[in-house]
């Protein structure tokens, strides 16, 4: 892009940065996106619009298929794999499914955001530092539930489950959370329990946190900035506050209805 | 209304029927018919075989009753057995675990490295385990060493085998997650794969041991070690009463091992 060079690069900036699928599928069109530290900041948009795709773009899980996502200024598409593994190390992720192990204790999977960090031999054979074991508590009594470290994971509630999902993201002491749908397996009150511990981390913990979410309520309540996707092109940047149902109607290329929104105490955050 | 006077849809036309179905059938029934017919096959046919069953039925009859006066007899080639088959379970098990991971597209590094441990793998199966001991026994003599050989190359072709299907079919929500940690491919595979298909890698693994301790009964005829031995012997002497004792061991033995291992497994899922 054009303009001054910026004398500290934004944390995370896409430059055109494109995907297309091997189907042929062109899920990021040609985005260009600059995201500061410690912004909250809320992707909105249809199913297929390209909002997974654009948070995979940031850790390198989906590969671009021209332009570039920068991190602090290294170009995530042309890291090599020892690179890219670190630059994951310092970017937190949270899944609609929450993508624990279910059939290992709670610790175990926070214990997954320590890998990068505590030696390959001693993690195979699960012989963890206690300075791991106490980071992995640490996060864990950040969302609350250290006391169910040594429960087995398929034990615990949706949203206990997902909370593990944080706790793992935490765990790596990252500079950065990507939520992928956070709250979509989730009932409404769970939901607002999951956004606020989010919003509460970006905020003492000055993490960057970029949120997909579907629910239009729930993306004007805790988004701090709010990016419209439609059909792999960013159609709206914008603060929360400015996001009216013009603008929304505007993304999702039809009229709103109550499916859009996840309706329960919308007004919480 | 009622559903009676709602307007009926346009159903969808039937699609036309496959004929792969019925000519499989076909071509199955061929085949059939081609082993067992007069001319092209082996001329099988039911009621031959059951007057022929009686026709033994005198030399069944030497089997009853049983000599134990040969029981302080089988009592080394017994445990013998059983460490081959304990030795081979051991080493078999742990060489099938990495090798089924490379076997396996979820967990393999490359395509290379999974295309030559499934060509490996293959040959390896190709051939029996008595073919197997016939060759050791003659490379290294007679004894307990080439059964073992045999039921350890059996083993892990079996074992591999069985887990790398196993593996294909894991949740890969772990998977991801672990990459997004910034994990390497072992640790990943040991923590987010391993967990998921552990209780089946221990099924495998008590199933190999079954086989190995009936499988040696065979491979004592060819002189590879074990109960076979005996067998070897009584039946060229031609006291089937004392065959019958040992045949009567193995069979209390597997039972009991099939117990065990059906209780272990139950500990485990």
């Amino acid at each position: 892009m054009a303009g001054p060079p910026l004398l500290i690069p934004p944390m995370i900036r896409f430059e055109n940065a494109s995907v297309t699928y091997p189907g042929g599928v062109q899920a990021l069109k040609n985005v260009t996106l600059e995201i500061p530290d410690g912004q909250m900041m809320v992707i909105v948009g249809l199913s297929g619009a390209g909002k997974s795709t654009l948070i995979r773009a940031i850790n390198g899980l989906v590969p671009l298929s021209d332009g570039d996502v920068t991190i602090d200024g290294v170009s995530v598409r042309h890291a090599k794999p020892k690179q890219l593994r670190e630059i994951r190390s310092r970017i937190g992720m949270i899944f609609q499914t929450f993508n624990l192990v279910n059939r290992t204790t709670v610790l175990n999977n926070v214990l997954m955001g320590r890998l990068h960090d505590a030696g390959t031999m001693r993690s195979l054979l699960a012989w963890y530092k206690p300075e791991d074991v106490e980071i992995a508590m640490q996060a864990l009594e950040r969302v609350g539930i250290v006391e169910k470290a040594y429960v087995r994971a398929s034990n615990l509630s949706g949203g206990q489950q997902q909370r593990v999902g944080i706790a793992r993201a935490l765990a790596q002491q990252p500079k950065i959370i990507l939520a992928d749908e956070p709250v979509a397996s989730l009932d409404p009150p769970t939901s607002h329990v999951v956004m606020r511990d989010l919003q509460r981390i970006n905020r003492e913990l000055n993490m960057t946190t970029i949120i997909n979410l579907h629910f239009l309520d729930l993306a004007k309540v805790y988004g701090e900035r709010i990016i419209g996707m439609r059909a792999g092109e960013l159609v709206y940047d914008g603060t929360g506050a400015e996001a009216d149902e013009n603008v929304f109607r505007d993304i999702y290329g039809r009229s709103l209805t109550a499916d859009d929104m996840l309706g329960e105490a919308a007004a919480a955050g | 209304m009622t559903a009676a006077t709602a307007p009926r849809s346009a159903r969808p036309s039937r699609p036309p029927r496959s004929l792969v179905g019925p000519l499989a059938l076909l071509v199955f029934a061929a085949i059939t018919w081609w082993a067992a017919s007069e001319e092209y096959g082996l001329n099988f046919d039911v009621p031959r075989l059951f007057s022929n069953l009686t026709r033994g039925a005198g030399i069944l009859a030497e089997f009853w009753p049983p000599d134990f006066s040969v029981l302080p007899r089988t009592v080394a080639p017994l445990l013998e057995t059983i460490q081959m088959a304990v030795i081979a379970s051991v080493i078999g098990c742990a060489v099938a675990l990495p090798v089924a991971f490379l076997a396996s597209r979820v967990t393999s590094p490359n395509t290379l490295a999974y295309l030559l441990d499934r060509g490996i793998l293959s040959v390896v199966r190709a051939l029996p385990d008595v073919l197997y001991a016939l060759i050791f026994v003659a490379a290294l003599s007679i004894g307990p060493l080439p059964g073992i050989l045999a039921l350890i190359l059996f083993n892990i072709s079996v074992v591999a085998k069985l887990l790398s299907e196993t593996v294909d079919g894991v949740d890969h929500g772990p998977i991801e997650a672990a990459r997004a940690t910034g994990a390497n491919r072992l640790l990943t595979v040991r923590w987010a794969v391993l967990p998921q298909v552990l209780p089946n890698y221990v099924a495998y693994s008590l199933y190999a041991f079954e086989l190995n301790v009936r499988a040696s009964a065979v491979l004592g005829i060819v002189g590879a070690g074990g109960i076979g031995n005996l067998i070897n012997e009584t039946r060229r002497f031609f006291q089937y009463d004392k065959l019958m004792v040992v045949v009567l061991e193995i069979l209390i033995l597997v039972i009991i091992i099939e117990w065990v291992s059906i209780w272990l497994r139950r500990k485990l899922v």
